[in-house]
């Protein structure tokens, strides 16, 4: 029985019949590394990503699909999914398809499936990391992606938690806020600023541009996620899973780790504004 | 008291500002030290950062900063002992051996005197995984970036930029002078460490 039931696990799959926009393989991601040069990668969205395993009963560290939507799958066998858009388990029967929409509230969705997706860990993670291209391959339409055994763990279903949508994003000053003027200081927490562009690595803000008081070249140092440089054009980019592990740009604030991933959330074109944490 | 300064990169980070050339000694330091809920220790050319899980890991970091320090300095007065050594061998025939000749006044033969007997060690690592800026290359072969950086360099090219020697371990774009190339896999994720070249190694290159 038991052995009848693994093999059948490895039948199980899903087939990408439309792969959408900037899907990628993704769990917690591979910290420690970032000495060698090797970003963390993960989840844009940690807990939305958990959230979705928990549905189906994976373990947090299960391997997901993230996309900015678009994203159509065809079961192969019968596979137990949940995606972010729905927040509840369903099952696909062979040959069904489930198609994971561009959300308008968030720009990074989810899609666990029950078992986990089975590719092979790099460095001790599945998640593909599109800055240096670390991980499992990028996906593309047309590819099978086998599904893991099943944990046989009971599914109950979950909760799905409300998720406060901070209006403000807390930040912390940076090591280098000493290089800005205090007007630039104040003005990152007073103005409203416009998402530009959102990728893995990185949030590109607009608004009126921060002034430098220290104009020295800056010899590159480590970074985290959250923190905001500020390039030689004054507009703040947020650094978020995938970004470099150095940086040659000053860091003006971190953006409060709690905040984070709702702040990654925010959709192009949309608008942000920063508060000082306590 | 600690003599270096200490700056917050938000609630769980932190940022050591330490000598030039002792940002290995201090990451292997602070790795030494084994303290719970670290979770990255990043060397760069001027400073050290630290990542930690939770506050209470970042409280015990700042507190042990003292034994750190005084932990990194005996590594530095005793780094002729102990460090791994890897020599690198490499076939001296890079495209940028007559631009460097130009800019050092000096001939190939001396540049490549000069680049086999600089005693090197790896500062830190960035802009690509593997990537090792060697710092304890010979002063006069010290020029500037190429004005054009190359939108291709073949992996394994052994390169000069600044004060650093490296050698590139994947194909990316890159602006250092190319002196010439080894067959050496400095990165594989297949192997465990995946880099040839971590922070506070000892390298050497011999011509072939």
């Amino acid at each position: 029985m038991t052995d009848r039931s693994r093999h059948r696990s490895t039948d199980r799959a899903l087939e990408l019949v439309d792969v959408g926009w900037s899907t990628t393989i993704q769990d917690r991601g591979r910290p420690g590394l970032a000495h060698l040069g090797v970003p963390t990668a993960g989840a844009v969205d940690p807990g939305l990503a958990a959230l979705v395993n928990r549905l189906v009963g994976n373990d947090e560290s299960s391997a997901v699909l993230e996309t900015a939507g678009g994203l159509t799958v065809r079961a192969i066998g019968l596979v137990l999914v949940a995606t972010s858009a729905e927040l509840a388990p369903r099952a696909l029967t062979a040959g069904q398809e489930l198609t994971v929409p561009v959300d308008k509230e968030r720009t990074w969705s989810y899609l666990a499936v029950r078992g986990g997706i089975d590719v092979g860990p790099v460095l001790g993670s599945r998640a593909h990391d599109t800055l240096s291209g670390i991980g499992p391959a990028p996906v593309r339409s047309g590819m099978r992606l086998r599904v893991g055994d099943d944990p046989a763990t009971p599914v109950a279903v979950d909760v799905a938690p409300h998720r406060p949508r901070p209006d403000r994003f807390r930040v912390w000053p940076g090591p280098r806020a000493d290089w800005f003027d205090d007007a630039a200081s104040a003005h990152l927490t007073a103005s409203v600023w416009t998402v530009e562009t959102v990728s893995r690595v990185g949030l590109r803000l607009t608004g009126s541009a921060m002034r430098r008081v220290v104009t020295d070249e800056l010899a590159s140092e480590g970074i985290v996620a959250g923190a905001i440089q500020v390039p030689p054009d004054g507009q703040p980019v947020v650094m978020l899973a995938d970004h470099p592990t150095t940086g040659g740009y000053p860091v003006i604030a971190v953006v409060d780790p709690d905040d984070l991933a709702a702040l990654a959330q925010r959709r192009v074109g949309s608008t942000v504004r920063f508060c000082h944490a306590q | 008291m600690s003599r270096v300064r200490v700056l917050d990169v938000g609630p769980l980070a932190r940022l050591v500002e330490v000598a030039p050339g002792t940002a290995a000694a201090w990451a292997s330091a602070l790795r030494a030290a084994r303290l719970p809920g670290i979770v990255d220790i990043v060397p760069s050319a001027h400073t050290v950062l630290v990542s930690c899980a939770d506050r209470a890991a970042v409280a015990m970091v700042t507190s042990q900063l003292t034994h750190i320090e005084a932990s990194a300095e005996r590594q530095v007065e005793g780094r002729e002992r102990g460090a791994t050594v890897v020599e690198i061998p490499v076939v001296y025939d890079g495209e940028d051996l007559d631009d460097v000749a130009r800019a050092t006044g000096l001939d190939a033969d001396e540049i490549i005197a000069r680049h086999t007997s600089s005693s090197f060690r790896v500062d830190f690592c960035g802009f690509a995984p593997g990537f090792a800026y060697l710092r304890g290359l010979d002063e006069a072969l010290w020029v500037p970036r190429r004005s054009t950086p190359r939108t291709r360099v073949p992996a394994g090219s052994v390169a000069i930029g600044s004060v650093y020697s490296a050698v590139y371990p994947g194909v990316s774009p890159g602006g250092w002078h190319l002196l010439g190339s080894t067959t050496i896999q400095v990165w594989d994720v297949d192997r465990d460490p995946p880099a040839l070249l971590e922070p506070g190694n000892e390298v050497r290159f011999v011509a072939t």
